[in-house]
Order: structure tokens, then C-alpha cells, then sequence
């Protein structure tokens, strides 16, 4: 990890703002776009700060970026990015892509998924990944002359189509059933981790309505009235506070919501496999079966049927001239194939090998991040348990004094 | 601080130090050593209040009988403790359910121990039903008119939902038939009254109930009262602020009723979500395997809170809303009790108005004129020093009502707290290298 860039710049993504333009059909419309800060970390720190560049992007050239790296490295579980729509929104969020709250949330998430990129080992070396930092104008045109969306698999887009692979490499097909369970799994949590939030907001929120009542009926009490009216400022406090509370609960949604969709990076890479496995034993196949062609032209036994072989029969057989030119052909496809079943081999061994050891790290890193994420999250219950003990707490010596 | 009612002077011939303190002797299992209490004992609040009884007296809840703080709670806790003497305990416990060919019903054990000469005993241990209380309270009401009577809790259960007789039922309702009969024990004059004699001490008291009118009080007279007819010319500025007050106030405890109810609605229904919420840890923990055993523990924490949630809701609606309802109902008899005064003094101001337009020039006042006027007088006394004594009364036991409540969540986030913090450990420990 001491190549990789996040060691050596900083990145921030330090702003939002609302911008109107010009779409490609010519039509206005509203969208914002994030600024990018970045600045190289000085070795020696001797107040001497390096100036920071800057640039701003929306979310459509993340979304460009993505691509590019998942197509240019289909071994590698590439960072997701944060939901382009807000998804498992309780009553209170916003489901607007302009609301405030959502934008501010996104910025977090885009630096993090930069953050990714740039620790990564081997995504970090991208120039195509530097020029999105550093290159203001024109970074679009250079990502397009690569020419990655070439290279893009139209197959994967379908995602449940089944490719009939005769020999399945275990360890991914139990890689894509963990990913699918994965991900059903914290759907699942999520949703009802909003529900919960909804029910939460409920309750504390009628508790501000004693604060209302004391303080009315303090209003017709003589010794009592003090203590009534004071306690019911603590129920305002108390139902006032679970604000903050599911302000900071929607962290750690979001951090559930990186690994849901790490999940389906994960699962591209198992069907990347899949399909790169397919691809390998069509050609096997296909080599087989010239091969096969080869022989019963040569020794004119025909071992399959074929329709060639019928109308062969049926309209009378070739010249050995004839022959010789079809076994000659095929003599060339089978060597062509050969050399490509070769280096189609030799792609998956290395794709197994790097697809697996990135698998390992990322294993590491969801293992790290999901612990922590945990731990904060506990954490954030015994805070809201704490304040629950004080406001009820202040309230009791309240009515003692009534 | 206000004081509690103080008892009319005994004229038992034993003072408290005398007689075995009622809590002491084996008659309940739940008892522990003789304890003689001194009366001058005074105990501070902060210790007090942790177990608080009822403000007259024996408490409902007794804890294991060898901890310190028990001991405290079987003591009187109230500020006219000293000087005081109390020679009258009176208990409801030990509800037992009765099949018959009828009917099936519960029946309550009320055990009374006194040293007044109005019982021939020191000691009753009788079994008393539901319609049994409600006779007596009818009675009262009856027999002393210008006195406010204790509210009994709801006859009828309105929802279907609610078993007669299951515990928690029960249990609510022999706490505010204790709590009656307590307030009764606890009135100067109530508490002398003939029928809650015979209700303490009889045992066969439906044979009583045939005798009816023929029993009449030796000490007083039976009193009926007139109802309406008479229009009241002006209402006596403090009885006229009691009006006003009770409305306010049975209003402000309906609001808070309604709120109270919401709250517990909502926390069932936070409740049902949480319930799916745990699971769905311990099944990704399932797919897991470093993870397996933290994820397992965020699921067995929140079923840890799913609990203590549903204590607190449980606890709610079994001690919070039927002290609520019971002050409301007492508000609304206390409104009639006003009412009854209101048609006394019309009574009164008509016949007086009466006698002034016959121009007779009599001395002194017709005696039947003179009678309202005792009537008028006494019934504003009565009604004066009972309104006090409620006042005082009703303010410790909301005092205790949302302490309790504060205490109550106070606990369930405490075992909640208690959970998480317990899981952070596991959530934090690093598994050996593999």
C-alpha cells in the first residue's frame, strides 16, 4: 500500500452546489455538482501547506468513472457509489434528489467512494482515475478515446440470464450465492432499520405533548405548579432530541447501503468469471467439434450426424479437391483456435489468481468496516440510552418537588 | 409539606408502641421479623421514596423482608409521623377466584387490625367481592353525604380484550381496592362510619345488606337530601373555585390519559418492528464467519430491549393509567358532592326567602329555617377540610404517580444501556490469527 495515492494527496470532496445548464437535447435543467479538492501530502510538515487544486464534477462523470474502471478491471470489486435515488427513506427523509439533507449525505458518500479508489492498490495507478482529480476540461473525451465501452460486456447488463457453464469453478459460484445473500440480507435490514426509525420518531415526538398539558395544568396548581411545569419542559427536551439521534442512526444506514452495493461488485466479478468460463468452453467446444469435422473429412467416416454429411449423400460427395481445400481450411481454424483457446486459458488463470487475491482484500476490508460500523452503531444506542437516563432523571427531581 | 388527615384521638387503651406492628405477625407469608417502629423515626425522602407505600400508610409491595430498605418501607413515611398514632390498618390482598354454578367471580381478603373500642376485636380477616365494595361505597355516599367518597375502579370492562380475570387485571384492581378502602381508613370520619365497620368485620355481610335501613347509626342521623327543585343565588367564592378547578383538572388528567395511551401505542408498535429488526442480524450473522459472532450479539441485544420495552408498556397500563382514571372518577363524584351543597344552601336561601315574604313578626327564626342553616354550615365544613385533606392527598399521589413513571423509563433504558454496553467488548475483540 505504499504506492497508493490516497497516501500521497489528499482528497476531499468539500462542496455542493445547484447548477442549471444545458442537457444533450438541448432542454434546462438543474443539477448539482461537487467540488473536488485535492492536494499532495508533504513529507516534511513544516507548515508548509502545497496549494490545493480543485475542480467540479457531477455525478454523471462519477457514474463514467465507475464504468470505465469496472470494464478496464473486471477482476477487481470496484467501489460503489452512493444511491443515485434515495432508497429506504423513513416518513422524515426526503426522497428528493434536491432535498439538502439527501445532497449533503451524497458529498460524504462520493468522497468516501473516491477515498476507496484512491487506497486501492491496484485502481490507484489509473490515469484515467488521476485526470478525473486533476484535469478540469476535456476528461470526458479522453475516458470515451480509450474506448472502454467497447470492451463492455452488453451480457452482463442481463443480469439472471443463465449461461450454461459445465464446469463451475466452486469457489465463485459459492462467492455469487454469498453476494446474493448479501444483499437480500441488508435490503431487508435496512428496510426495517426505516421502519424502526419511523416508530422511534413516533414515540418520542408524543411525549412533547406533556409538556404542553403540564404546563397547563401547573397554570390551576398552587405547590404543585412548579415542579409539573418544569418537568414538562424536560418532555420537550426529550422528544426534541430524537432529531439529532436519527441524524447520526442515517451514518450508519449508509454504511449498510456501501456494502449492499459492494455486494453487487462483487457479484459482477463472479459473473464476469462466469462468463469468461462460458466463452472458454465454447471455444473448447467449438475446437472440438472442427477437430471432429477434420477427422471424418479425412478419413470420410462420419461418426455424427450432420446436415452436410445428408446432403453430401443426398446430392452426391465432393471432389478430393473439394476436400482437401475444406480440411486445409479447418486445419487453420483449429490451429487459430488452438492458439486462442491458449490464451483464453491462460486469461482466466489470471483472472482467477488476481480476481481472487482482490476478493481476499476485500474480504479484510468488509470484515474491518463492518465491525467498526457495528461498534459505532452501539455505540449510538448507549448515547440515546444515556440522554434517555438524564431527561427522565431530571424530569423524577422535577415531580419530587412537586 | 402538608400533613396527612390526622385521626381523631383513639380511644382505644393501646398506643401504637403497645400493639405488635400489623406487618409483623405470620398471618401473611410474606412477612419477615417481629419489628416494634418507632413513630419518631422520621427517614429521609431520597430513601423513602424508592419503595413508597401508600401516603397513609402500610405499603402494597413488600420486598425481600431482610433488606434494609424494606424495613424503611413498612414504616410510616409520612411528615405527621411523629406524635401521630394510627390505630386503624386495614389491607386487600389475596384475590382468589370462585366457580360456581352461577357464576364465577373473585373474591379479595380485607384484614383489619385496630385498637379502636368500635371493634370488639383487635383483628378481621374476611373475604370481600367487588359488589361488596361498591355496596359500601353506595352506603357512604348514602350515609355521609356531605363527605367526598374514595372512587372505586371501573365495574364494567368495557373492551373485549380484557380478561376478568386474568393476573394483571386483578392485580390493578386489588390495588385500587386497597387504595379505597385506605383512604377510607385514613378519613376521621369516614372512617368511623357503621357500615365500614360491619364491611371490615361481618362475616356473612349479604345478611347485613337484607337488614337495610333497620340498622340505623347510633351516633348520627341519617341525613337524605333533597335533589333540585331550588335555584341557587350565589355560589361561596371558594366553592366556586373548587367548581372550576375540577373541571380544568379533570380535563388537563383526560389529556394526559389520551397522551399516555398514545404513548404506549406507539412504543407496542416500535415494539412489532423491533421484534423483526433483531432476527434479521442473527441471519446475515448466518452467512457470515468473522462476523458471525458480532452480528449475533446485535441480535440478542435488541431482543434484550424488545423486553425491557415491553415491560415498560406493561407496567403503563397496569400502574400508571388506572391511578389516572381513578382521580378522574373521584373529580367527577366530587363535582356531584358540590352540586348536593349547592341545593342545601338553596334549600336554605328559599325557605329563608319564604319566611322573610310571609311578614310574620316572629322573634326568632322558625326551627325548620334554623335546621338548613346547620345543614348549610355543617355541609361547607365537611366539604372544606375534606377538599383540603384531597388536595393534599391528590398532590402526593401524583407526586408518586410520575415519579413512578420517570423510575419506570428511567429502568428500561438502564437495561437497555446495560445490553449494549455489554456487547461492545464482544464487538471490539480481535479473533486469533486463522
Amino acid at each position: 500500500m505504499e504506492d497508493c495515492l490516497a497516501k500521497k494527496m489528499e482528497i476531499t470532496v468539500s462542496e455542493a452546489e445547484k447548477r442549471t445548464g444545458r442537457n444533450a437535447v438541448n432542454m434546462q435543467e438543474t443539477y448539482t455538482a461537487y467540488l473536488i479538492e485535492t492536494r499532495a501530502v508533504e513529507s516534511q510538515s513544516e507548515g508548509q501547506c502545497a496549494p490545493v487544486d480543485s475542480l467540479w464534477r457531477r455525478y454523471s462523470e462519477f457514474e463514467l468513472l465507475r464504468n470505465y474502471l469496472s470494464v478496464t478491471y473486471p477482476h477487481i470489486v470496484v467501489p460503489p457509489l452512493p444511491e443515485k435515488r434515495a432508497d429506504f427513506v423513513w416518513h422524515k427523509l426526503s426522497a428528493d434528489n434536491m432535498d439538502p439533507d439527501f445532497v449533503e449525505r451524497r458529498r460524504i458518500g462520493l468522497e468516501n467512494f473516491l477515498l476507496r479508489v484512491a487506497s486501492h492498490p491496484v485502481l490507484c495507478q489509473d490515469k484515467i482515475f488521476y485526470s478525473f482529480l486533476t484535469q478540469e476540461g476535456g476528461w470526458k473525451e479522453v475516458v470515451n478515446e480509450t474506448g472502454f465501452q467497447l470492451k463492455a460486456d452488453s451480457r452482463l447488463k442481463a443480469l439472471n440470464a443463465t449461461f450454461r457453464v459445465k464446469n463451475p469453478d466452486k469457489r465463485f459460484t459459492e462467492l455469487k450465492h454469498y453476494s446474493d445473500e448479501l444483499q437480500s440480507v441488508i435490503s431487508h435490514l435496512l428496510r426495517v432499520r426505516a421502519r424502526v426509525a419511523d416508530r422511534l420518531y413516533g414515540v418520542y415526538k408524543v411525549h412533547g405533548n406533556y409538556g404542553r398539558v403540564f404546563s397547563e395544568w401547573s397554570a390551576i396548581e398552587k405547590e404543585m405548579g412548579d415542579g409539573l411545569q418544569s418537568a414538562g419542559h424536560h418532555m420537550d427536551v426529550y422528544a426534541a432530541s430524537i432529531d439529532d439521534i436519527l441524524e447520526e442512526e442515517e451514518h450508519y444506514a449508509d454504511q449498510l447501503k456501501e456494502y449492499l452495493f459492494y455486494a453487487e461488485a462483487l457479484r459482477a466479478v463472479c459473473r464476469k468469471h462466469e462468463l469468461m468460463q462460458y466463452d472458454l468452453e465454447m471455444a473448447a467446444q467449438d475446437l472440438t467439434s472442427k477437430k471432429q469435422q477434420c477427422e471424418e473429412l479425412a478419413t470420410g467416416t462420419v461418426r455424427t450426424f450432420s446436415l452436410k454429411g445428408m446432403t453430401s449423400k443426398l446430392f452426391g460427395q465432393e471432389t478430393p479437391e473439394q476436400r482437401e481445400a475444406k480440411i486445409k481450411v479447418l486445419e487453420e481454424q483449429i490451429q487459430e483456435g488452438e492458439e486462442q483457446l491458449k490464451s483464453k486459458n491462460l486469461e482466466s488463470r489470471d483472472f482467477v489468481k488476481s480476481a481472487w487475491a482482490d476478493i481476499e482484500r476485500f474480504k479484510e476490508q468488509k470484515n474491518h468496516d463492518l465491525k467498526e460500523a457495528l461498534i459505532s452503531y452501539a455505540v449510538m444506542q448507549i448515547s440515546m440510552c444515556k440522554k434517555g437516563i438524564q431527561v427522565w432523571t431530571n424530569a423524577k427531581e422535577c415531580f419530587s418537588k412537586m | 409539606a402538608g400533613g396527612v388527615p390526622k385521626p381523631l384521638p383513639s380511644s382505644g387503651p393501646k398506643s401504637l408502641r403497645e400493639m405488635p406492628h400489623p406487618l409483623a405477625t405470620s398471618s401473611s407469608e410474606e412477612m419477615g421479623p417481629a419489628l416494634t417502629p418507632s413513630p419518631d423515626l422520621l427517614l429521609p425522602r431520597s430513601i423513602a421514596d424508592k419503595d413508597l407505600g401508600l401516603p397513609n400508610g402500610t405499603p402494597v409491595d413488600t420486598s425481600s423482608p431482610a433488606s434494609s430498605s424494606s424495613l424503611l418501607n413498612r414504616l410510616q413515611l409520612d411528615d405527621d409521623l411523629d406524635g401521630e398514632t394510627r390505630d386503624l390498618f386495614v389491607t386487600v390482598d389475596d384475590p382468589k377466584k370462585h366457580v360456581c354454578t352461577m357464576e364465577t367471580y373473585i373474591t379479595y381478603r380485607v384484614t383489619t387490625k385496630t385498637t379502636r373500642a368500635e371493634f370488639d376485636l383487635p383483628e378481621y380477616s374476611v373475604r370481600r367481592r367487588y359488589q361488596d365494595f361498591d355496596w359500601l361505597r353506595n352506603k357512604l355516599e348514602e350515609s355521609q353525604p356531605t363527605h367526598l367518597i374514595p372512587p372505586l375502579p371501573e365495574k364494567f370492562v368495557v373492551k373485549g380484550v380484557v380478561d376478568r380475570f386474568s393476573e394483571e387485571f386483578v392485580e390493578t384492581r386489588r390495588k385500587a381496592l386497597d387504595k379505597f378502602l385506605k383512604r377510607i381508613t385514613d378519613h376521621p370520619v369516614l372512617s368511623f362510619n357503621e357500615h365500614f365497620n360491619v364491611f371490615l368485620t361481618a362475616k356473612d355481610l349479604n345478611a347485613y345488606k337484607k337488614q337495610g335501613m333497620a340498622l340505623l347509626s347510633k351516633v348520627g342521623e341519617s341525613v337524605k337530601y333533597v335533589t333540585g327543585g331550588y335555584k341557587l343565588r350565589s355560589r361561596p367564592l371558594e366553592f366556586a373555585a373548587i367548581g372550576e378547578y375540577l373541571d380544568t383538572f379533570s380535563l388537563k388528567l383526560g389529556t394526559i390519559d389520551r397522551i399516555a395511551q398514545r404513548i404506549i401505542k406507539e412504543q407496542l408498535e416500535y415494539l412489532v418492528e423491533l421484534r423483526e429488526y433483531g432476527p434479521v442480524y442473527s441471519t446475515w450473522g448466518g452467512l457470515e464467519v468473522e462476523l458471525s459472532e458480532p452480528l449475533e450479539g446485535v441480535s440478542a441485544c435488541i431482543g434484550n430491549c424488545c423486553t425491557a420495552l415491553e415491560e415498560l408498556s406493561e407496567d403503563m397500563t397496569e400502574d400508571f393509567l388506572p391511578v389516572l382514571r381513578e382521580y378522574i372518577l373521584y373529580s367527577e363524584s366530587m363535582k356531584n358532592v358540590l352540586k348536593k351543597r349547592d341545593q342545601v344552601q338553596a334549600e336554605y336561601e328559599a325557605k329563608l326567602e319564604a319566611v322573610a315574604l310571609k311578614k310574620e313578626d316572629r322573634p326568632k327564626v322558625p326551627t325548620d329555617v334554623e335546621k338548613c342553616q346547620d345543614r348549610v354550615e355543617c355541609f361547607n365544613a365537611d366539604l372544606k377540610a375534606d377538599m383540603e385533606r384531597w388536595q393534599n392527598n391528590k398532590r402526593q399521589d401524583f407526586r408518586q404517580l410520575l415519579m413512578g413513571m420517570a423510575d419506570k423509563n428511567i429502568q428500561y433504558y438502564e437495561k437497555c444501556l446495560t445490553a449494549w454496553e455489554s456487547i461492545i467488548p464482544l464487538l471490539q475483540d480481535k479473533p486469533e490469527t486463522k
